[in-house]
């Protein structure tokens, strides 16, 4: 069924006829309000799931699902570097893909399965790349620490990466101002074995 | 004050799109949004500097028809929000492989499990490195809107720097490449400042079809990053189809037939130095195709 987002934002909104003109009628798919649906004037309501907890929140659309984790739900260990894809600090895994966080809005994730560095430990266990980092002493500062563990997981999923320049090159998405890319593609490499 | 629209069929996403870029008080644009990875990077320096940024966005991710890679008799048809990580792993002739090339070094895997095929061309950067494999390829780009549907080549779709013929009210569908022969081989080089995560200094898509003979019964070569639209060398594709694949043809691909390319001086390179490195990469393309010796002649 199609609710009419206008219906309830027209009270609210300063400039009401210039957004129902565009959100209402005939042409506003169904879909939107099935899915991602415009509530308030400003707000679209998401849910997703992120480390197995469920969330349902009402968001300004133009959250990115980066300050969706750090300010939203209080999920500081996505780092945000950039805030313009070009460092990886911000990596987590969506449905299992790696992804910048910060280069996307939160609402395009409504429904999706959202996985970030707090969510990789089961029952107290680091994950093996967790375990890994910490053998290898594969960081510095640490700032780029939970971007690489996450994209080095989307890595192993992807199951492409056999050598060590094939590590290096799949994992270009990810900086390390530190520099601690030679423990970084040894840890990989261990948890790769173990895998 | 900000709409956001996640349509889940195209019929509706047309609709959406021609209400919202009518003539009159309704009009108000709303913004396609596919992977983001091009529009959102582009939010962080406008705030920087107090300028405007689009807050009203028409997400088009959930439109199952415009995701995928389908034949339509003999051509191959990828829809618009196919992102680089399904190109790369999808079954294709090795026509396609400059694509596949191109997609591997678009960005690192996170922009490529985002950034799509549609998104790379409708940004229309000259640097865009899907656009020279593509026109290798002579895509053709289909378009809909609520007034119908057309397609258009490539070639001519991209008008300049950033500039295309799409209007307001129209989606690119899908990337739609003309059958071609299973012999068929293709190439993309890319020069960086390194070797990944980098927007190209130059780029080079070759695709090239030996007949029986050893000659070469067809070849396209296009370069991109060094003109305001990729360009293809037609004066050198001609100079070289008939001839024999051998060494002796690095040195016909001389600095004159380069004369098509107006690069840009800028941060990335001089004009000087792109107008020498696309030549240098065409040469490495050529004798990638021949026996392997040949590569040291051509550096
Ligand atoms: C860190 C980083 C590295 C990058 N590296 C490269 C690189 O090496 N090479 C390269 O070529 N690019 C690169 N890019 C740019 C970008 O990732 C690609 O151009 C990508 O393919 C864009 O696709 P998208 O779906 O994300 O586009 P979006 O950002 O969603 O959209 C781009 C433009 O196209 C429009 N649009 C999208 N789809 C449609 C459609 N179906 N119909 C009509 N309009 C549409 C949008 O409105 C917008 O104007 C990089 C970007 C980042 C952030
Ligand atoms: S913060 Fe997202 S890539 Fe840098
Ligand atoms: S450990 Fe400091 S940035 Fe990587």
């Amino acid at each position: 069924m199609t609710k009419k987002p206008s219906e309830k934002s027209s009270g609210a909104s300063k400039d009401p006829t210039r957004r129902r003109k565009v959100a209402s009628g005939a042409g506003v798919p169904s879909a939107v309000a099935a899915k991602a649906r415009p509530t308030t004037s400003d707000m679209v309501s998401v849910s997703l799931v992120v480390n197995n907890v469920h969330h349902s929140l009402a968001l300004d659309p133009r959250t990115t699902l980066l300050d969706l984790l750090r300010e939203h739900l209080d999920l500081t260990g996505t780092k945000k570097g950039c805030d313009q894809g070009q460092c990886g600090a911000c990596t987590v895994l969506v449905d299992g893909r790696r992804i910048n966080s910060c280069l996307t809005f939160a609402a395009m994730y409504d429904g999706a399965q959202i996985t970030t560095i707090e969510g990789l430990a089961r029952n107290g266990a680091l994950h093996p790349l967790q375990q890994a980092f910490i053998d290898h002493d594969a960081f510095q500062c640490g700032y780029c620490t939970p971007g690489q563990i996450c994209s080095a997981v989307g890595l192993l999923a992807e199951g492409r990466a056999k050598t060590a320049d094939e590590i290096r090159e799949l994992m270009s998405g990810n900086i390390c101002r530190c520099g601690a890319y030679t423990n970084i593609v040894a840890a990989i490499q261990q948890a790769m074995g173990q895998s | 004050m900000a709409i956001y629209l996640r349509p889940a069929s195209l019929k509706a996403a047309l609709s959406t799109l021609a209400q919202a870029s009518g003539k009159g008080r309704s009009a108000h644009p709303l913004t396609v949004l596919a992977g983001g990875t091009d529009i959102y990077p582009t939010r962080a320096g406008k705030q920087a500097w107090l300028e405007s940024f689009p807050r009203d966005f028409l997400d088009i991710t959930q439109i199952p028809q415009l995701r995928g890679i389908r034949r339509d008799g003999r051509a191959i048809l990828i829809g618009a929000a196919t992102t680089w990580t399904d190109i790369v792993a999808a079954r294709l002739p090795p026509a396609f492989d400059a694509l596949k090339q191109a997609a591997l070094q678009i960005g690192g895997l996170q922009i490529q499990n985002r950034g799509t095929l549609g998104g790379n061309i409708v940004n229309a950067s000259p640097a865009a490195d899907g656009v020279p494999p593509l026109l290798a390829l002579d895509a053709e780009v289909d378009i809909a809107s609520v007034r119908g549907e057309r397609s258009v080549p490539l070639a001519s779709f991209i008008r300049g720097n950033r500039q295309t013929g799409l209007a307001r009210d129209e989606l690119v569908v899908a990337i739609r490449l003309p059958g071609h022969r299973a012999s068929s081989r293709s190439l993309f080089l890319k020069l960086g400042a390194r070797s990944h995560l980098v927007i190209s200094i130059v780029s080079v898509a070759m695709l090239l079809d030996q007949g029986a003979d050893g000659t070469i019964a067809d070849i396209r070569i296009t370069v991109g990053a060094a003109s305001a639209v990729p360009t293809r060398l037609a004066a050198l594709e001609a100079e070289l189809r008939g001839e024999r694949l051998d060494a002796s043809l690095i040195e016909r691909v001389t600095p004159g037939l380069f004369s098509v390319l107006t690069p840009l001086d800028d941060v990335r390179a001089s004009s000087h130095y792109r107008r020498a490195a696309a030549r240098i990469l065409v040469r490495r393309a050529l004798a990638n195709f021949m026996e392997p010796q040949v590569e040291e002649v051509a550096a």
